[in-house]
Order: structure tokens, then C-alpha cells, then sequence
């Protein structure tokens, strides 16, 4: 079943985003460019595997929602954002972290341990993600790599210190298994963060991942989580008195920590991941909730009220809190249009954005506001990652790709499985009604690549035409083929190869005759 | 050395020492050969455990003769209240199970192998009584000992029933690559 979006061409700004993604995804091991924040050390949240994540969960509700036919543009974005997260630059943070000592925690620190492990206890704000990510990659993709033994290898090894390689061995499998009964442990109330610090959000991602791996192999762990984590969460509630999602809870003493400073970010990241399976309770809340964050702007554009963090331990926090990037994204899922126009009306007249070899992103500024007293903050995570995540997703976005799983014959219908790095795709579904692939596809002079798309399943479908803005371009069968446009036209195995020139830039259907299946 | 962990080399169970109803001295070789259905609760509990005992039962008759292949285990997470006498009595309902307790340690480190959650809550009224909320899953170790499935408290004793006839009349392994056999 395909989205209603996918019927509309992306704009100009939705393909920059895309292709900022895959720009962040291409930069060489260890080279995080435009992706270091204000904090220390990959601890806070705007970490890179927050960064990371997020640009596939974006990806892959654009897939699921908006180009379903165009697997191959995500797929290598996915597969470079996923061995990037397994960088220990990524993950090492949590040798230390594991140590305790937090306001959070550091009653109990004294039976910590240093944990070279990232995903062996706690830390779910990062097993979560390799989790997920490994696993809608399967199940978007229709191809079980992560699953095989060792797929998902945590190593670290260093010349000038540490003694011996550590290395964590998984796959999608084991770990997702390592994740689920982490949650059988905890009585359902969720897996650590931080020791001792059970946040709401960060077990969202996991039950995302306990789906994916439902649609894929079976089984019914999602909704057995959700069904219990809903019990569990029911002494305590998940609402504080202020009508604000709780943020955490101390898995010792079981005492919530309320939202009682009204962060934006707690409610809207919680609120954007949450009604993937609990829609009807995150719409209830929303209209209170948003009320309380939302500032007007001139001109249609909004912005956000964000509260003075309070100091800790007598030390003003340093982080990213990525309040405007979440709540922008929170709004999307919420189908709020009105909303989410004014708060990229706002981005985009305050936030600087910018365009880099083709990729559209909001620059880092820590400037909380401007003279005119107008919001400009702006950390990595918003302006690489949310803002385009927000611009991306549908509504009820997740809800949609946690509740409407494609059907297996979406994995048999043709679609573009390649694609040159110099040519941006803004349009691809497959019609069954008209046995036609739709596709929209443009070759840019700015970036260097080879102009190819790789279109497969096609052969098989028997005699097909190309027509691109309404003028033929080929005719096939088989290996015959009739070219008759300035398309350079191939076949290669049992898939269709088009070389576009410089500047190609066209609507193309692809067309195949009904009831003339090649058996091939 | 390498500091290798695989995953798959951490299975849910472990060996144990405990003493059962009648006061024997058990471990998990005691069971070998045998398949074993493992519940762990507190013989004060209310709800969760009668109900569990009998759905498990009910499962068990419904089995016929495949249910001889089957030991029944029902470990205490309460070892402070429940001691062998009071095991045997809680249980005299629910015959094919046989309860097992032990020492504080033993019954934590048992917890801990199965990945138990238990979690004391005192009664608020002060009268020293509590309850403890737990896990209620049952697992199925296969005769050699191994993890190989488990029920949570959602599925219909038909559900369970069919599930176990496939375990035992084709002593499947753990049921694809990795995947959590949960029913």
C-alpha cells in the first residue's frame, strides 16, 4: 500500500535534505564535519549516533512514505550511516559514563564498573538505535545482512593505550534478543540510560527495532512490550501534573523526574516517537502541550519559548538540547501544518540555511538569539538532521510505517535499486493499477557521479516503454531494445540501465504490457 | 587475548542449586533429560501466580502423554516466606509442579540467570506484609538444558498447548536465527 505522498514530486528543499544526508554519510571514518556540538565527549543528545539515527529514521519514512520506488537511493545512506555508528568514536563514551556519578546515579556509583561493552547493560540510548537501524534496514530493504553473524561488531583497539582489542560481537538478531529480555528484567518499565536512569523516549527506538523484527521474522514482541510497558508505566503515569510527559525514572527508588521546567525537548521528542503505537493518547495531549512552547513570530513564522536551564551541582550545563529541531519534528508527526509551516518559515528566515555540494542544512549557531531578541540557536542535530527530518516525514509518519507494513509483493514490483551520486530522484512509485513505474529524476552539474539509474524487477514484467515527459524515449523486450531519445538506454542482467546526461532533468514513467509477464 | 563477547554465548538460564518441596536437594542436572516449564513467583501472590498455575495445568492435561516429557518447576522469588512446607501446600492445586526454593543468594542468582524482574513492594498499612511484583513468564529449557522458548502471560492455554506439541514432537531447536520465541 503506497502513501498518497508518494504521488506528489518532493520539492527542491526535501531532495537537499536527502542529499545532506547522504553528503554527512559520505565523509571518510572520523571525520564528523558540521556534527560537533557544544558538549564534551558524545555525551548529550546531540550526539553523533543521535545524528545518525535520525537521518535513517528520516530516510526511512521518506521510503516508506514518499519514494517507495527508489530503494536504491536509501539504501547506501543507510549502510554508511550504520558502519559510521559503529565507530567507537561514536560509542566510547560510554566506558566512562557506565562509571556513574551523575546527580543521577552517583549514590550508587561505588558498584559501578567501567563498561567497554556499549550495548551490554543500560546505555539503550545507543543499543536502541544500532538496534533499529539494523533492522528497518532489513525490513525497508528486503535484505538480512545485519543479520548475519557478527554483522553488528562493537571493536576498539588502540596503539597507544588500552592493552588487548575489545571487541562486542552481535547481530540484529542477538541483539535485538539482548534488548528484549533487558526489558523483561526491568518489569517492562524500560532499559537505563545513564545507570540508574530510565527515560521514556530513549525506549521508543526499541520498540521500534522489536517491530521491525516482528514484520521480519514473526512474532508478536512489540505489541507484548508496549501491552506490558503500558502496565507498568500505569502507577506512575507517563503525564506529569502539568500535563508534560515525564522525563525519566530512578530505577532504584522508582521516583519520576516531572517536567516540571517545561524543556520543549522532553515532550516533543517523546510526543514524535511515542505515537508510533500509542497515537490516540500523543494526540490527546498534543494541543495543551504545544500551547506552552509555542512563540509567535512576525509574518506566520514561529518560534519557541525555551526555559533557563537550572545549574547542577553549581555548574551551568553545556549540551545541545535540540529544542526547536524536536519540537519541529514532533509537529510533523503530528500532522500540524500550520504549526510546522511557521516554524521552518522561522528556520529558514533566521537559522542561515545553506547549501553545500547539493545538500541543504542549517549551520550550527550558538547564538541563543539575535539583537532583535529572535531565537538563532541552532545545534547540529536540528539543522543537519530534525528540521530535514521534519520537512521529510508525513503525518502520523511513524504511525504509519509502525502500523501499515508494506505488502511482499511491494519487494517484487520494479523499482530503482541504483543510482549515480550526481542524480537526485524526487519522485518513484510503482502504480500496479497501470503497471508503471513513475519516477522523477534529474542529473546535476554540481556533483561529480556517473549519471546512472538502475532500474530492476523490470525485465521479468515483459515489453515495457519509457516515456519521459510524455515523449518516448525506448522500447524493450527481452534484451531488445528500441532507443529513441537522447537517453542512452542499456540492460544489464535483468535490469533496465539509464545513462542521463549532463542536466537531464524529467518526469519518467516506465510502462510495462499487461498480461506479457517475461517469465524470465 | 581478544575480549570477545557473542551474544549468543549468554542463553537465558543457568545451572543452579535449590531445594525442592520435599526438601531434596536439586540442580538443573536434576532435570536433564526431561523438558522443563519454569514459572517463578511467591506463594502470597494473588493473582499473577494462581493464574499462571492454572492456565500452566490446564496446559499440561490438555497434552495427554506428551506431558510426562515435561517437569514442571515452580521457583520462589520470595525464599524468606517460602520455605519447602509452604511451597508444598501452595501447590497441592496445581499437582504436576514441583517448588522449588533456596537460599536468598541461590534464589538471586537463579533470578538472575532467567532474567527474572521481582521487585518488593511493602503494603503501605506498615503491617510488614508485601507483595512483589514479578515476571510472569514461562520458560521451556529442552532436555539438555537449554533455552528454548517462553510464554508470557498473553497467549490462551490453547496457544501454549499447540506450542508446546511442536516443541516436543519435533524437538525443535530455538526457532530461527536469533529470533526471541516469545508466544
Amino acid at each position: 500500500m503506497s502513501s498518497p505522498y508518494a504521488l506528489q514530486s518532493l520539492d527542491k528543499l526535501q531532495v537537499g535534505h536527502i542529499r545532506h544526508f547522504d553528503n554527512l554519510s559520505r565523509q571518510p571514518p572520523n571525520q564528523w564535519e558540521l556534527m560537533k556540538g557544544k558538549g564534551y565527549g558524545q555525551e548529550d543528545f546531540g550526539g553523533f549516533r543521535f545524528q545518525l539515527a535520525y537521518m535513517a529514521y528520516a530516510l526511512a519514512l521518506t521510503h516508506r512514505h514518499r519514494l517507495p520506488a527508489a530503494p536504491g537511493l536509501f539504501k547506501p545512506i543507510f549502510e554508511r550511516l550504520i558502519e559510521k555508528i559503529l565507530l567507537p568514536e561514536v560509542w566510547m563514551y560510554w566506558r566512562d559514563v557506565s562509571r556513574g556519578g551523575s546527580i543521577f546515579n552517583a549514590h550508587l556509583a561505588e558498584n559501578y564498573r567501567e563498561e567497554w561493552n556499549p550495548v551490554g547493560r543500560d546505555n539503550i540510548m545507543y543499543s536502541a538505535y544500532v538496534q533499529s537501524m539494523a533492522l528497518l534496514y532489513n525490513y525497508l530493504f528486503n535484505d538480512s545482512r545485519y543479520a548475519q553473524p557478527a554483522a553488528l561488531t562493537f571493536r576498539f583497539w588502540s596503539y597507544f593505550w588500552g592493552g588487548e582489542e575489545k571487541r562486542f560481537e552481535y547481530d540484529q538478531n542477538s541483539l535485538n534478543d539482548h534488548i528484549y529480555w533487558q526489558m523483561v528484567q526491568s518489569g517492562y518499565l524500560g532499559v537505563a540510560c545513564e545507570p540508574n536512569c530510565v527515560f521514556q523516549i530513549c525506549n521508543q527506538p526499541a520498540i521500534l527495532g522489536f517491530r521491525m523484527h516482528d514484520l521480519i521474522n514473526g512474532g508478536s514482541i512489540a505489541e507484548e512490550v508496549t501491552r506490558s510497558y503500558e502496565q507498568a508505566w500505569k502507577d506512575f503515569g507517563r503525564i506529569g501534573d502539568n500535563g508534560h510527559y515525564h522525563i525519566m525514572m530512578a530505577r532504584d527508588t522508582k521516583a519520576v523526574r516531572q517536567n516540571i521546567g517545561k524543556s520543549p525537548w522532553v515532550d516533543a521528542w517523546t510526543g514524535a516517537l511515542l505515537n508510533m503505537w500509542n497515537r490516540e493518547f500523543v494526540h490527546d495531549h498534543y494541543p495543551r502541550q504545544i500551547r506552552d512552547f509555542l512563540k509567535s513570530g512576525d509574518d506566520g513564522a514561529l518560534s519557541i519559548n525555551v526555559p533557563v536551564r537550572p545549574e547542577v551541582m553549581g555548574q551551568r550545563i553545556i549540551s545541545d538540547d535540540c529544542d526547536f529541531g524536536w519540537v519541529t519534528a514532533w509537529v510533523s508527526e503530528m500532522g500540524d501544518a500550520e504549526t510546522l509551516r511557521g516554524l521552518l518559515t522561522h528556520a529558514d528566515r533566521y537559522m542561515a540555511p545553506t547549501w553545500l555540494d547539493g545538500g541543504l542544512y542549517y549551520p550550527r549557531n550558538d547564538m541563543v538569539e539575535n539583537a532583535d531578541g529572535i531565537r538563532t540557536l541552532i545545534e547540529p542535530m536540528s539543522g543537519n538532521v530534525l528540521l530535514g527530518y521534519a520537512r521529510l516525514n508525513i503525518p502520523d509518519g511513524l504511525w504509519h510505517l509502525y502500523n501499515e507494513p508494506w505488502e511482499p509483493t511491494h519487494f517484487e514490483e520494479p523499482a530503482i535499486v541504483a543510482v549515480g551520486s550526481d542524480v537526485d530522484i524526487s519522485r518513484a512509485i510503482f502504480d500496479s493499477a497501470r503497471n508503471t513505474l513513475n519516477f522523477a529524476i534529474e542529473r546535476r552539474r554540481d556533483v561529480r557521479g556517473n549519471g546512472t539509474v538502475r532500474i530492476a524487477k523490470a525485465l521479468a514484467r515483459g515489453p515495457w516503454s519509457l516515456a519521459c515527459d510524455g515523449a518516448e524515449m525506448a522500447r524493450g523486450s527481452g534484451n531488445s531494445l528500441q532507443i529513441a531519445g537522447s537517453l542512452r538506454i542499456g540492460v544489464d542482467g535483468s535490469d533496465v540501465l539509464l545513462y542521463c546526461p549532463e542536466g537531464f532533468a524529467h518526469l519518467c514513467a516506465m510502462t510495462f504490457e499487461s498480461g506479457k509477464r517475461d517469465s524470465r | 587475548m581478544t575480549s570477545l563477547e557473542t551474544s549468543r554465548l549468554m542463553p537465558i538460564g543457568g545451572s543452579f542449586c535449590l531445594i525442592d518441596h520435599d526438601n531434596r536437594v536439586v540442580s538443573d542436572e536434576t532435570y536433564l533429560g526431561h523438558y522443563a516449564l519454569i514459572f517463578f513467583g511467591f506463594t502470597h501472590c494473588r493473582v499473577v501466580c494462581p493464574r499462571a498455575l492454572a492456565k500452566l495445568s490446564a496446559v499440561l492435561e490438555s497434552l495427554g502423554p506428551l506431558a510426562d516429557r515435561i517437569r514442571p518447576i515452580y521457583v520462589t522469588i520470595d525464599p524468606e516466606r517460602d520455605t519447602p512446607d509452604v511451597m508444598r501446600s501452595f501447590l497441592q492445586p496445581y499437582p504436576r509442579f514441583t517448588g522449588l526454593t533456596g537460599s536468598r543468594e541461590q534464589i538471586d542468582r537463579v533470578k538472575k540467570a532467567f532474567r527474572v524482574f521481582a521487585q518488593r513492594v511493602d503494603d503501605p498499612t506498615g503491617n510488614g506484609e508485601y507483595a512483589i511484583p514479578h515476571t510472569a513468564i514461562a520458560y521451556v529449557l529442552d532436555p539438555r538444558g537449554r533455552f528454548v522458548s517462553h510464554f508470557t502471560d498473553a497467549p490462551s492455554a490453547e496457544e501454549i498447548a499447540v506450542r508446546l506439541k511442536q516443541l516436543l514432537t519435533t524437538d525443535c531447536q530455538p526457532c530461527g536465527a536469533g529470533a526471541v520465541p516469545t508466544v
